[in-house]
């Protein structure tokens, strides 16, 4: 069984005879010591579904799921103080914007000790000690000094060694890491990249890295899960995916990598955007932008299919040529509609 | 710590002079001198006039007589009220301690019902209960002091019976002042019941007086707090499975207390304001009423000095509340 079980997830917004979905009946799951990487543009509903399974999804929006398992246990049905006995402990979570992510009014030491406050007890000397270690263990220099500082005396990098450090305080088995380098400088993001790998392979975590860096998620996860506007539209291998995508949208972002317009005067685009709340088409969500959209997608949304053994939600999912199949030319509208 | 003190401390010296001038200034530019003012209709004679001129200094040029009177002022001379020919200083320490108990327990109901009204408005956001505790809270804005405390006298006192109309002290009870706060001086007493008395007199001049202030803490309050609570170190404390009460009032609060605190200082100057009004209606023996009185006797050198005590512990009380910034938000302590 796996560690954690999301079946047919959807969080919407607004109201409820016309609601908008941000996420919509996504799937996936993550086991012990497996890195899940979550690919999407902005808007595509990646960190949306990770705050769900957190569980600080506020009123107005709903979540309903068939099932959202962690290890066996029913999170949605869950008593709230139960489910927060799990959360922070069990499943903890990293954001996007260190800088924003402490409380201005603590110190470093005051808030990686409330995690283990609440969840572990002990003396207060025991949560010193451990804090000390934790600062360690996420590469702070000079951890005694740092422990007593206060978040603006921090630079983002070492913010978010501490916002690590808070994670993985009372040991999760499940880490969400929701665009963790993404307010971070090049230099920066390798480090904390190394950093969450290897705390994740040293103690055998899931982790949920949710990005929309494509080079970093094809170094570091195991499996990748494509979204696009709230809707799972590939997943599988990350080998796999990055040497054959089966998805005109994986393709496409693939092709918008930089090192792969080497030798080309403009650098590949999706045109236009990811459909918001009054936007949304039709049939396949992707259709005005997908250059091998026909009149077929534009009508009908797809259901997430089997292909060679990869999730697609697509009619014409490509072959290993990078070719749409079961396409004849006639239908094919060209490049955008 | 020291440093940031000191630092605000020099920014306080250069409203201290305004001040002192605009007081010092004002019984200049009043029509008529002060002198014909002391003597009224009755009018002085010639030389009784330069002999006073003499006495009050009025006869130095107007820098000279400002110096003579920051000197004072330093040195804790008011000067010497027209009527009862006492040192200023003197009847203000003595009304003083009046004023402070009625403004501190104001305060004190203000903060009290404000501030968790204001967060209970933030956490129900939209609700039912937003809508009551912001009505309420309009309501005790608009509401005029005198007004307000019309209606208290004649709900509370005058038809329940419940608290007394008005003064510090039922007539029943003798206390000797010994720190001038009725509600310790009762309490040091052996006279069984004076403290319920001088409390129960407190009530309605506390409701009076507490409730504008009351309504601004708990709408700024809740401003705060709903901008606090869209923070993303909240959603952080959330996600570590803190308790929802734990989240709020150690995590928002804190952050949403620095606003507030601000408007709680501004609010003495407010008081005080309003503690003129509320003393009156309640004939409360405090410097309010004493400024009042004052004023309708055209008694400068108390009202100078009445105006500018005030605006000694309005300075105090603001200067105390920047200081409390550096003890509550860590980013102030440390800016250089």
């Amino acid at each position: 069984m796996a560690l954690l079980e999301v079946k047919n997830l959807t969080v919407e917004f607004g109201s409820e005879d016309k609601p908008f979905r941000a996420v919509d009946s996504v799937s996936y799951s993550v086991d012990r010591g497996e890195v899940l990487g979550i690919v999407g543009e902005s808007g595509s509903g990646k960190s949306v579904s990770s705050l769900a399974i957190m569980g600080l999804i506020d009123f107005p929006g709903r979540v309903t799921a068939d099932s959202l398992t962690f290890d066996g246990q029913d999170l949605l049905t869950m008593a709230p103080s139960k489910r927060r006995a799990i959360t922070g402990k069990d499943i903890a979570m990293i954001f996007q914007d260190p800088m924003s992510a402490l409380n201005p009014c603590f110190t470093v030491e005051a808030q990686i000790m409330e995690a283990l406050k609440v969840h572990e007890g002990g003396s207060k000397k025991q949560r010193r000690e451990r804090t000390l270690d934790l600062i360690n263990q996420v590469g702070i220099p000079d951890p005694k000094s740092r422990m007593t500082a206060y978040p603006h005396q921090l630079s983002g990098g070492m913010s978010q060694r501490v916002v690590i450090a808070m994670a993985i305080a009372c040991q999760p088995r499940l880490l969400i890491a929701d665009e963790p380098t993404t307010a971070l400088d090049v230099t920066i993001q390798a480090q904390i990249i190394d950093l969450l790998l290897k705390l994740q392979e040293d103690s055998d975590m899931g982790l949920l890295l949710i990005t929309h860096d494509l080079a970093l998620v094809s170094e570091a996860a195991n499996r990748i899960q494509v979204m696009y506007a709230g809707q799972l539209f590939e997943s599988g291998p990350a080998d796999s995916i990055f040497t054959a995508p089966r998805h005109p949208y994986t393709q496409a972002l693939l092709e918008a990598l930089p090192e792969r317009s080497v030798g080309r005067d403009r650098l590949s685009t999706i045109p236009g955007v990811v459909p918001g709340q009054y936007d949304r088409p039709k049939g396949c969500l992707l259709a005005p932008r997908c250059r091998y959209a026909n009149d077929h997608c534009v009508a009908s949304q797809p259901e997430v299919t089997d292909f060679n053994g990869r999730d697609v939600r697509c009619f014409y999912p490509l072959d290993d040529q990078g070719l749409p199949t079961g396409q004849t030319n006639s239908q094919n509208v060209g490049e955008t509609v | 710590m020291l440093g940031f003190f000191m630092r605000r401390l020099g920014d306080v010296i250069p409203t201290f002079f305004g001040v002192t001038i605009l007081v010092f200034l004002m019984i200049h530019l009043i029509p008529s001198d002060p002198i014909q003012m002391m003597a009224g209709e009755r009018g002085v004679d010639p030389e009784r006039y330069a002999e006073l001129q003499k006495e009050y200094g009025f006869d130095q040029p107007l820098v000279v007589q400002y110096f003579n009177y920051l000197g004072g002022v330093l040195q804790g001379d008011l000067g010497k009220s027209f009527v009862t020919k006492r040192p200023v200083i003197e009847e203000f320490a003595t009304l003083f301690p009046a004023t402070i108990e009625l403004s501190v327990m104001g305060i004190l109901f203000a903060v009290i019902i404000g501030l968790p009204l204001g967060v209970i408005a933030a956490i129900y956001r939209g609700k039912w209960l937003d809508h009551l505790t912001m009505s309420v809270s309009l309501t005790g804005y608009s509401m005029p002091i005198f007004w307000w405390a019309l209606l208290l006298i004649m709900f509370f006192s005058t038809t329940l019976g419940w608290t007394p109309v008005s003064g510090r002290l039922s007539v029943f009870y003798y206390i000797e002042p010994t720190t001038g706060f009725m509600l310790i001086d009762t309490l040091m007493s052996d006279e069984k019941g004076a403290f319920i008395s001088a409390l129960s007199h407190l009530i309605l001049p506390t409701i009076a007086l507490g409730t504008i202030p009351m309504a601004v803490i708990a709408r700024m309050t809740r401003s705060s707090m709903l901008e606090v609570l869209g923070e993303e170190y909240i959603r952080v404390a959330r996600a570590k499975g803190l308790s929802p009460m734990r989240v709020i009032m150690v995590h928002a609060l804190r952050n949403a207390l620095i606003p507030v605190i601000t408007v709680i200082g501004l609010q003495v100057g407010v008081l005080f304001a309003g503690a003129i009004l509320t003393e009156t209606i309640f004939s409360w023996p405090g410097i309010g009423k004493w400024i009042v009185e004052a004023l309708n006797r055209r008694d400068y050198p108390t009202i100078q000095g009445g105006i500018l005590m005030i605006a000694f512990v309005v300075m105090g009380v603001n200067l105390l509340v920047d200081l409390m910034y550096g003890v509550i938000n860590p980013r102030i302590r440390y800016k250089r």
